[in-house]
């Protein structure tokens, strides 16, 4: 199973301050356990939301608002995905998270992927082959 | 410039409404549109947060809630990864995002949300705001990550 895990921002992180080293070096240590343990497939950290936009769609119709957004709540930092067996696994991973990030007080949330089987049978073969030249195109698993 | 476009979840995701054929064949067309480009990079839906957790730590201890969280406008259903030359470009393919035939949202009212969002790359990080040995250390494992993360 796939997970997302998603690092929720903070006035700080909204603030465009950059991680001290002493955080950057235990994230570090971290994605190194998961990328050994074969368990990490990606990872990112987002700029500041008044480096963005949203796009709001109302009758098909695309308004744009440009950043920041000022409901620090709703908005995300970064993310991990990772690949494991359960959901309890992946909140084993998850409570391994550097504590010192915001300064132990961090919001994670752990989302399990959508994969080609959940679609069903509105999912046709064409689809299928469609999706696998995705995946490959992008390096994504599986 | 790397961005992230982060498709907000609504009541029908949350539901756990499966998008139809025609929703499905739309994001096809969509997502092969960004390969031809040369823009997409990863992509990914998220199942309901009612098949999640949070993890919230206090001051250093960690509480785990289960979902379903009920704040839908601060949950995320879905997202792409591209790389494009601008902030402008990236506006530009979120307006392509096919809510005129439902979008990927499924509820079908031609409703939703895309948020667009720069992604950190290494030359973010000035080396003079990482001078100690393990801050050092750490940028260099960053880059020899990525390489690994790319097989």
């Amino acid at each position: 199973m796939r997970f997302m895990i998603i690092r929720r921002a903070d006035k700080e992180t909204e603030a465009g301050m950059m991680p001290s080293g002493e955080l950057l070096a235990a994230m570090m240590k971290y994605n190194e356990e998961m990328v050994n343990a074969g368990v990490m497939l990606a990872g990112e950290g987002l700029k500041p939301s008044a480096h963005g936009a949203r796009v709001k769609f109302s009758n098909g119709k695309p308004v744009i608002t440009d950043g920041p957004f000022a409901e620090t709540k709703e908005l995300i930092a970064g993310y991990s995905m990772i690949q494991v067996k359960s959901m309890q696994e992946a909140l084993e991973w998850v409570q391994r998270w550097p504590s010192i990030d915001a300064h132990g007080e961090v919001e994670l949330e752990i989302r399990p992927l959508l994969e080609a089987e959940d679609f069903g049978d509105a999912f046709t073969p064409e689809m299928q082959a469609q999706e696998d030249r995705l995946r490959a195109h992008t390096g994504g698993k599986p | 410039m790397k961005f992230m476009m982060l498709l907000k979840a609504d009541k029908t995701t949350e539901a756990g409404v499966m998008p139809d054929e025609k929703i499905i064949v739309a994001m096809g067309k969509y997502n092969e549109a960004l390969i031809k480009a040369g823009a997409l990079l990863a992509a990914d839906g998220l199942q309901a947060s009612s098949k999640g957790a949070r993890v919230n730590f206090d001051k250093g201890k960690r509480t785990v809630v289960d979902g379903p969280f009920t704040e839908t406008k601060e949950l995320i259903a879905g997202f792409w990864i591209i790389q494009v030359k601008s902030k402008a470009e990236a506006i530009e393919w979120a307006k392509r995002v096919p809510f005129e035939a439902g979008g990927p949202s499924a509820t079908g009212d031609g409703t939703g949300q895309i948020e667009i969002r720069q992604v950190f790359e290494a030359a973010d990080f000035a080396p003079e705001n990482y001078q100690s040995e393990e801050a050092k250390a750490a940028l260099k494992a960053e880059g020899e990550f990525r390489k690994r993360e790319q097989k």
